[in-house]
């Protein structure tokens, strides 16, 4: 076999290779060049960085990072965009997976119309939906707001349930996690054998049971694909959260960034610091699990 | 089961479109939705409101152009370097597909802000140009005027030599200094012991052309920062997920087609990309979608500016609703819209992928 291959080994051949080579190292430069050059930058003071935006900094200036932490309050952003991450990503995969398990084992008349109707929510990103989704939130809390007012329960100005709440950002993060979840759920759990299924039912275990001692522990794979793809969506969340808080305290970490762009523009230095505390946990997240990222992203995302 | 789930998703999706579509169809200005007569349905207005107004054409145009760029972009980009590394045409493959995916798992508001940066007028871009042309006008000048740049790399200043920089291009100087001879000389003296780069730079500005990126900040060119740049982010993604589906390919396949004398060409038409059809088609699918309603990256770029030239229509949604009074009814149709749009592409694809799939069998 090798014989008959060596005859390709042409001088284009070779060119076709120093081509693609060529190709590979322009554009894996052109993605990491950026990163570096703003982690460079995020050691000069402003004032150096205007004289010199590309060379290396004359001495490492790391007040940069402690400012940036202090002024952007990263502090309890970073907190906030840990709980957001973790209570949704893991709330939803729990959900999907249990959604998953009723359509594919327990299917009935209503199972395909409401299986087709989250297909569709893969498609339909929430972003499309923020302004509805703002007005839904802020007039039911008006609503219950002024139904508890009325029984004398509180005041409705002070009523928060879902805006500025998070409660209300994790419930948005959880519904918009559900749609890709629930599908790749269902098409994981239809893989496991029903007469698993059924032994368990007429040894008259309840559904339940059954999710939690049967169907869980086989679906450890599909879970911790959805955990890789997801929690990257959601660490990075921008538009929803951007609608849906205006108080700091709940905050998550790229609004806090994204402060840094409008009004604490003109101190270059901090803001090149908040921008490397931005990108350096989800990098740090993918330098850790990169394989297993790799993975889901190749297996999850679509399938043939 | 399906019940929790299914709740939660009404609540966030399904709901707030039957939401949007009424409050399109409104008057609604603000106040109380449920339980008022402070609102009215008051007909497809809001739309024709929309089709004649030239900022929804224009960031209509804008979304349509990332659209086209990301389907035709990143995806051929994306199997382009699958292919690459698939066929070990590039060795060292799980090396490059790491680095490509980078800037898929960075958050879109960090990549906003620094290719902002990147691309400001005053920024890196414009700096690169411009060290080149001072590098040039520096050994230019010493040819010019030989001795003004002494032994240690420093400006010998001079009476002579004022005269003979102001000689060579008197129009500058004269609109720069009010009176050139007196301030040219300040200024030489006072830069003089910084040392040559920053003298080259000044006088870079004083002769030389300056280049910068401000011609991105118009009409027609915009747009092309923001295009580059979600050809950046996301082809490593589709990367990822073409090479991942070529793996499951039977490598017995190809191993037989080549056997049988097929040339490369001919593996990737015949074997590779009708295996990957269907994925093709999906990935085309998630890819009009999340394109078409993308919102954080512009947002954190350019906001939609200079003056409204790079709005995409989430934008101008956002801007509708929480800029300014707000336009509910108008936002919601804007939505409406994005959400009619999105199936109706969508559709169109399936129809292809049905198409193309009767094709292969």
């Amino acid at each position: 076999m090798s014989s008959k291959f060596r005859q390709e080994h042409t001088v284009g051949s070779f060119l076709w290779k120093f081509f693609a080579y060529l190709i590979m190292i322009v554009f894996a430069l052109l993605a990491i060049f950026p990163l570096i050059w703003l982690a460079i930058n995020s050691f000069k003071t402003t004032v150096e960085f205007q004289a010199n935006m590309i060379g290396l900094p004359k001495k490492f200036y790391t007040q940069n990072y402690s400012g940036a932490w202090r002024i952007g309050n990263f502090g309890v952003l970073f907190g906030n965009s840990v709980l957001y991450t973790l209570v949704s990503v893991s709330v939803a995969a729990f959900l999907s997976l249990l959604t998953g398990f009723g359509f594919a084992k327990l299917q009935q008349k209503s199972t395909k119309p409401i299986y087709s109707i989250f297909i569709l929510g893969i498609l339909l990103t929430t972003q499309t939906l923020m302004v509805p989704i703002f007005l839904q939130i802020s007039q039911l809390d008006n609503l219950l707001g002024n139904f508890f007012e009325a029984l004398g329960l509180c005041n409705a100005k002070n009523f928060h349930l879902f805006y500025n709440t998070k409660f209300g950002v994790i419930l948005v993060y959880v519904g918009s996690l559900l749609p890709i979840g629930v599908y790749l759920c269902t098409e994981y759990v239809k893989s496991v054998p029903t007469s698993l299924v059924e032994a368990a039912l007429i040894d008259g275990a309840g559904y339940f049971q059954i999710f939690i001692s049967i169907i869980v522990p086989m679906c450890i794979p599909i879970i911790i694909t959805l955990g890789l793809l997801n929690i990257p969506t959601i660490w990075n969340e921008f538009a929803l959260i951007n609608i849906m808080v205006s108080q700091l305290k709940l905050q998550s970490l790229p609004l806090g960034i994204y402060k840094f762009s409008g009004t604490l523009a003109s101190d270059y230095g901090k803001e090149f610091a908040a921008l490397v505390i931005g990108l350096l946990p989800m990098l740090t997240f993918y330098l850790i699990f990169r394989k297993q990222i790799t993975r889901s992203v190749g297996n999850g995302a679509v399938k043939g | 089961m399906v019940i929790p789930s299914f709740v939660i998703y009404l609540f966030v999706m399904a709901f707030p479109i039957v939401l949007s579509l009424v409050l399109s169809l409104s008057n609604f200005s603000g106040g109380k939705i449920f339980g008022s007569a402070q609102w009215r349905l008051t007909g497809f207005q809001q739309y024709g409101k929309l089709f004649t107004d030239p900022y929804f054409w224009h960031a209509f145009k804008n979304n349509i152009l990332v659209v086209l760029v990301s389907v035709f972009g990143q995806l051929p980009l994306g199997l382009f370097f699958a292919y690459l590394i698939y066929r070990k045409i590039v060795k060292f493959g799980e090396f490059w597909q790491g680095i490509l995916y980078v800037p898929s798992i960075i958050s879109v508001v960090v990549i906003g802000i620094m290719w902002n940066l990147i691309f400001s007028p005053y920024g890196p871009l414009s700096e690169i140009v411009n060290k080149y042309y001072s590098l040039s006008y520096a050994s230019n000048l010493s040819k010019i005027i030989a001795g003004s740049i002494g032994s240690q790399g420093k400006l010998a200043i001079s009476d002579n030599l004022i005269a003979r920089i102001i000689a060579l291009n008197p129009q500058s100087v004269a609109s720069t200094f009010s009176n050139p001879q007196v301030e040219l000389k300040d200024l030489l003296i006072s830069m003089a012991n910084m040392g040559i780069p920053e003298i080259q730079a000044d006088l870079t500005h004083l002769f030389a052309p300056v280049w910068s990126t401000s011609f991105l900040n118009k009409e027609g060119t915009a747009m092309i920062p923001i295009l580059f740049v979600t050809l950046w982010c996301w082809t490593g993604m589709y990367l990822i997920l073409f090479l991942a589906n070529m793996q499951k390919i039977n490598p017995q396949t190809i191993e037989s087609a080549q056997i049988d004398g097929a040339k490369e060409k001919s593996i990737l038409a015949h074997i590779i990309l009708p295996e990957l059809s269907g994925v093709i088609m999906n990935a085309a699918i998630l890819c009009i979608a999340g394109s078409l309603n993308s919102f954080a990256l512009i947002y954190a770029m350019t906001g939609g500016g200079p003056a409204r030239i790079t709005q995409v229509l989430s934008i101008y949604m956002y801007e509708k609703a929480f800029m300014g009074t707000p336009d509910y009814p108008l936002a919601n149709a804007i939505s409406i819209m994005m959400v009619a749009f999105s199936l109706l592409l969508i559709a169109l694809t399936q129809n292809v992928k049905k198409r193309f799939g009767d094709q292969n069998e």
